[in-house]
């Protein structure tokens, strides 16, 4: 290549042929790959040093304010809201003492004897008296509540580090002779200043409890050996190490790492297509419709997003019985002779993939037709014009005007939308159940299965949960590089205050 | 009529019962869960509502019956056992996981010689892992046999020639040659083995199979020559098939298959292929008693779930379900003798092997192969590379039991 | 919208038409006839099906498409004793519309406060919410399903189980809102401090009233999701009939095999949970666009 991969100049990019261009374009976007992977590694990196820094800060003004602070500042190290009860703010000083309260009241009748097992995962087997069974250690509530209690504890660390900065500062303010907000001030601010507060712990609660907390979980779950054979509360697990991620990754030993490059490749393929095809389509469409002089615009658009208002377990389902080997499609076309043998549209592999991809198509153009009619309309008309009076056909239009335009604004959505592909359960399950099977995948992977229905016949039909745990680590890995990729290499990553 | 029936037997059954019960010194009347498959909810609440008002010491307990298919009830047991069933159905291949699982409890030692005596052999087999019995045996009809339209299919003893008529008719052969279940009727008939020696914990330990062999590769050629039918289609289920020449199936689907046929319904044992009879398995349902915490709510379960395989609630279960029985006693009675779809059903179990213990992977494993010969990887193979196929089969499998 | 404004104008250029433009307006027309063909037929033949009638026809597969009689047996099996639909159809209704509140709620609190305020630990949060997000959903299933038992929300309490887990986790869904209030002009906000509003009052009585079709959008979407929710469902409901939404029990018609020849009667059970949703859908399909629109380009 002439150009090889140095930046050229503006100019030098007109003088290029369209075909050149892409190349060129290409060329960047491998060169900076590496570049944006090291930019990923080093901001990570910048975070973990600046956490650092934080701590060891905060730890060193820890110990200045107990020397400096007054006898309640440094009561309150012991008993929370003693430094704000001094100064006079009750409602502040009863809610810490009350979160210490309970917190203690919690850690030492339930979250202890779980937190203190955490290290062998339970020792008590289950035995039977007589032919009673009596159940010893429970694994999985050992490794499930020991991870609450650690995060109530987090949550405790920070009230009291708050509770001594306060106390600190209501010290020193009282001093100064300011004025020290009332409860019913502090009640006020809640809808005021401190609004976000309010706004947040709810959902945040919940987010931790019910999302973070389960992901935690279950990438603790990859360590241990919990699977069919150790499954709580008749049977105990234990930590393995990288036992697992072995057995998943390495090719001399097992199976599993062929399965995983299988479903892996798949898992791209099908997630490129499904996203890039719709997308290219759903644009078509779009265009079509929204051309002038094309009627009942309203009334095409409303046939194709009604797809998305019905149930796909309704409709998937039924599409998947018309594609079978009796189904109505073969049916009809063996009746009209325009086929001898029913079509494999579900027992080949290579034709299974392509149905899918064809019947995903039928699923995702509403999507990308709807999106792409509202930008569409942003685009100035008089781009056209002039590009009309400079002798364009509309084929050169499109690709010289409306294609870069797109991709432009909605670069964020194909991330966005490649990233749920990867993970399309729905599509999968309902259509084929990963089927059909090989004997080269290890079970109980098929050619169709996604890295996600993998995982999930994994977790309920051979209740490998520790395998599934280091699917669910791959697929975060894969989705995590993806975007850092993306959003490290498109212009498009905009400033957020932008817009206000 | 029904009530009538089982309240006739429920007294019928007393006596039966009492001389069970008194063994027991304490009642129960806590509560009971059991789950049974969806058809069977209605059958078995007025079957325990018997057993109740024959047992004074069981009269206060309460006992739920919530359906599950058989086929999901392992899955759920082993999700969470302790939200489990008490009592539950199900279908026998699932035995070693639910012990392994620990979602089994054995069966009392007071009942293990009843029971042995009171039922066919092949179910009590099916119950045992190792020398443990871990499971009443509830059914005994759970194997397959060939339905087909007297219409189309001319001579139903050969399957070469069901599946020329069929094609000839523009009807569909329909059977589920990928699972591994239906599949083992080609390479059991053609004298292979596949079975897996299981302890008493539910683990895997041994695993016995020959299919790559002469005798594999001429059953791995039948079923290649059967997939290559355009009349040819991989499923088993009646009611999703739409255009059924010859359908293998099983006893549950005979009232549906009575109705898509009509006058043209019929039933027999599998034809031959390949010159050979087609075998396959004979398959149990069996009824389990996950573990206990407490001894009175363990020996409940067991005279409950005894009760509920016993004979005559086995006849009454056949009289309601058509579920056919593998209670020795049972066995004999007139109407299950004159069936049409039971007797096809015997005459192949005589063909057939009692099924055993395999593991999941198994299953996927006959899928795999199964898929692929449907796809037609194989139609152009030697005889050398299809056993180089069920070499690589015959190993993954070995493979299961090494752990 | 701008669309109506071009159509509009369509009428009157059309008399210039050339004769290439109108060919090229029929080959449009044909080719958006036939993919409205494509779309419309599995639903078509869906509610074909659903008047097929079990007793006379057999309720399995068929390979032909118009009933050979039409009959509404199936529609009164779905609402007679002998069968669960209208509990189901009930418990679904309970978790999409309480869902519908609560979720709206938490996804306006969640966009707004990190749209509109600065405060400590809110990038914290948003790469924390990015980072969540980047799991797959179904990994965490049997935590879950121990955390809602331990909270006894499991079987029985199912509905109410599968409330929270749609809640609880809603908040990572902020984006498209957060997109919404991002465009509305921050100097409105100072205006109203400055005039003494606080910031609750500024949501309540400036921010709303703007926020009309974000508001229609996030409910909309809350409340179509539960209808289709089969793997957590069932997870969650396994063993108790009573506590079933309408896929999973819908579901298991078709994947059991005690239910033969319920295809038709899954197939009127899929028509009476698709005719609501769709007409919601159709009604409110204007917010839904610009929804979308919006997420999409602002990500």
């Amino acid at each position: 290549m002439a150009f090889g991969t140095k930046r050229i100049s503006d100019l030098e990019y007109l003088g290029l042929s369209p075909f050149q261009r892409f190349l060129y374009r290409l060329t960047c976007f491998l060169v900076s790959l590496p570049g944006a992977l090291a930019r990923g590694v080093e901001n990570g990196a910048k975070t973990v040093a600046r956490f650092l820094k934080i701590v060891w800060r905060e730890l060193a003004d820890l110990v200045m304010t107990f020397v400096n602070g007054d006898a309640y500042t440094r009561l309150s190290y012991l008993i929370m809201g003693a430094g704000n009860a001094a100064r006079g703010q009750y409602l502040r000083a009863a809610c810490f003492f009350l979160a210490q309260a309970a917190f203690n009241v919690y850690l030492f009748l339930f979250g202890w004897p779980y937190l203190s097992k955490l290290g062998t995962l339970g020792t008590v087997e289950t035995t039977k008296v007589g032919r009673k069974t009596v159940y010893g250690d429970n694994s999985f509530f050992i490794l499930l509540y020991s991870l609450l209690t650690i995060f109530l504890i987090v949550l405790f660390v920070y009230l009291w580090h708050s509770n001594i900065r306060q106390s600190r500062k209501s010290y020193e303010m009282k001093k100064a002779g300011k004025h020290l907000a009332t409860a019913k001030e502090d009640l006020a601010s809640l809808l005021d200043g401190q609004f976000h507060k309010t706004l947040l712990a709810l959902p945040m609660a919940g987010i931790t409890a019910f999302t973070f907390l389960p992901i935690v979980f279950m990438i603790l779950v990859a360590f241990t050996n919990f699977d069919k054979t150790h499954q709580p509360p008749g049977k105990l697990f234990t930590w393995v190490g990288l036992d697992n991620f072995r057995e998943m990754f390495t090719t001399s030993t097992s199976r599993y790492a062929s399965t995983f490059s299988e479903v892996l490749t798949w898992t791209l393929i099908w997630a490129f297509f499904a996203t890039f095809l719709n997308y290219f389509l759903g644009m078509i469409v779009a265009i079509m419709i929204n051309k002038k002089g094309i009627r009942f615009k309203k009334m095409w658009r409303t046939i194709l997003v009604m797809t998305i208002a019905i149930p796909q377990f309704v409709s998937l389902l039924y599409v998947s019985k018309m594609f079978a080997s009796d189904g109505l499609i073969n049916s009809y076309l063996l009746k009209w002779g325009w086929i001898k043998t029913p079509l494999p549209f579900w027992t080949k592999a290579s034709w299974a993939r392509i149905t899918i991809i064809c019947i995903n198509v039928w699923i995702g153009i509403p999507y990308a037709m709807l999106i792409c009619t509202g930008i569409l309309m942003n685009i100035p008309a008089d781009l056209y014009e002039s590009a009309r009076i400079d002798g364009a056909n509309a084929f050169q239009a499109y690709v010289k005007i409306t294609l870069p335009y797109m991709l432009f604004v909605t670069g964020p959505y194909l991330l966005t939308s490649f990233i749920g592909n990867i993970n399309n359960f729905n599509v999968i399950y309902l259509l084929t159940q990963g089927s059909p099977k090989g004997m080269e995948l290890e079970s109980p992977a098929g050619y169709t299965d996604l890295l996600i229905t993998w995982l999930y016949k994994m977790t309920v039909d051979n209740t490998e949960y520790r395998l599934a745990a280091v699917i669910g680590i791959a697929v975060f890995v894969l989705t995590a590089v993806t975007s850092l990729i993306v959003y490290n290499s498109i212009p498009s990553v905009r400033n957020e205050e932008d817009f206000q | 009529m029904k009530k009538f029936l089982s309240m006739l037997l429920a007294v019928a059954m007393l006596l039966t019962v009492c001389a069970f019960s008194v063994a027991e010194t304490t009642g129960f009347d806590g509560e009971i869960k059991v789950w049974v498959a969806d058809a069977a909810v209605e059958f078995t609440k007025a079957q325990i509502d018997a057993f109740k008002a024959a047992n004074a010491e069981y009269a206060n307990m309460t006992v739920t019956v919530e359906p599950m298919g058989e086929g999901d009830a392992a899955t759920a047991m082993i999700t969470d056992v302790e939200s489990g069933a008490d009592i539950y159905g199900f279908a026998q291949d699932q035995l070693s996981r639910l012990v392994a699982a620990g979602a089994l409890e054995e069966v009392a030692p007071d009942n293990v010689p009843l029971v042995t005596a009171e039922n066919d052999a092949g179910s009590v087999a099916a119950a045992t892992l190792g020398d443990v019995m871990y499971a009443y045996p509830l059914t005994s009809d759970n194997g397959y046999f060939l339905y087909y339209d007297k219409s189309v299919v001319t001579d139903p003893n050969t399957l070469e020639t069901i599946i020329a008529d069929c094609e000839k008719a523009g009807k569909g052969f329909y059977m589920e040659i990928n699972s591994g279940w239906y599949q083992t009727a080609f390479f059991f008939g053609a004298g292979c083995t596949l079975t897996y020696d299981v302890n008493n914990e539910g683990s895997l330990v041994a695993c016995h199979c020959d299919y790559a062999s002469e005798n594999g590769v001429k059953a791995l050629k039948a079923m290649i020559s059967v997939a290559k039918s355009p009349a040819f289609s991989n499923a088993s289920s009646a009611s999703n098939a739409t255009n059924i020449g010859a359908i293998v199936d099983g006893a549950w689907d005979a009232k549906t298959v009575q109705e898509k046929l009509g006058d043209n319904y019929a039933a027999t044992k599998l034809p031959t292929v390949a010159g050979y009879q087609m075998g396959g398995f004979g398959g149990f349902k069996l009824l389990g008693v996950k573990p206990q915490t407490d001894d009175a709510k363990l020996a409940a379960c067991d005279a409950l779930a005894y009760y509920l395989a016993s004979g005559d609630v086995q006849a009454a279960r056949y009289d309601a379900l058509q579920w056919g029985p593998s209670n020795l006693e049972a066995q004999k009675l007139d109407a299950i003798q004159t069936n049409a779809a039971l007797s096809a059903l015997a005459a192949q179990l005589s063909h057939c092997v009692g099924q055993g213990q395999y593991p999941n992977d198994y299953w996927s494993l006959a899928t795999a192969l199964a898929d692929s010969v449907i796809a037609g990887e194989y139609d152009n193979y030697t005889d050398e590379q299809l056993l180089e196929v069920l070499q690589t089969f015959q190993d993954t499998a070995i493979s299961y039991a090494a752990n | 919208m701008t669309q109506t404004n071009r159509s509009s104008r369509a009428p009157g250029s059309e008399m210039s038409l050339s004769k290439h433009e109108r060919n090229t307006n029929t080959a449009i027309y044909i080719v958006l006839s036939v993919i409205s063909a494509i779309w419309l037929l599995p639903f078509i033949f869906l509610v074909l099906q659903s008047f097929r009638s079990y007793l006379t026809e057999n309720g399995g597969m068929v390979n032909y498409l118009i009933p050979k009689k039409f009959s509404l047996d199936n529609y009164q099996f779905l609402f007679s004793s002998e069968c669960n639909f209208f509990t189901w159809y009930l418990n679904t209704l309970e978790i999409a519309a309480i869902c519908a509140v609560l979720q709206t709620m938490i996804v306006l609190s969640v966009s707004y406060a990190l749209s509109r305020m600065r405060f400590r630990g809110r990038r914290l949060i948003m790469n924390l919410i990015l980072v969540l997000g980047m799991f797959p959903g179904f990994l965490t299933m049997i935590c879950l399903y121990f955390l809602l038992r331990t909270l006894g929300l499991t079987q029985e309490g199912a509905i109410p189980g599968l409330i929270l887990v749609y809640v609880a986790s809603s908040g990572m869904g902020y984006y498209i809102s957060k997109g919404f209030f991002d465009t509305i002009p921050k100097s409105l906000d100072e205006s109203a401090r400055i005039d003494g509003a606080t910031r609750f009052q500024v949501f309540l009585s400036i921010i709303m009233p703007l926020s009309k079709p974000i508001v229609i959008y996030t409910a909309l979407m809350a409340f179509m999701a539960p209808w289709a929710d089969y793997v957590y469902a069932s997870y969650v409901a396994f063993g108790k009939p009573d506590s079933f939404n309408v896929a999973v029990g819908l579901f298991r018609w078709m994947v059991t095999k005690d239910y033969q020849g319920y295809f038709t009667r899954f197939c009127a059970g899929g028509v009476l949970v698709s005719v609501p949703i769709t007409a919601l859908f159709l009604v409110l399909q204007r917010y839904y666009v610009e929804g979308v629109t919006g997420g999409a380009v602002k990500g």
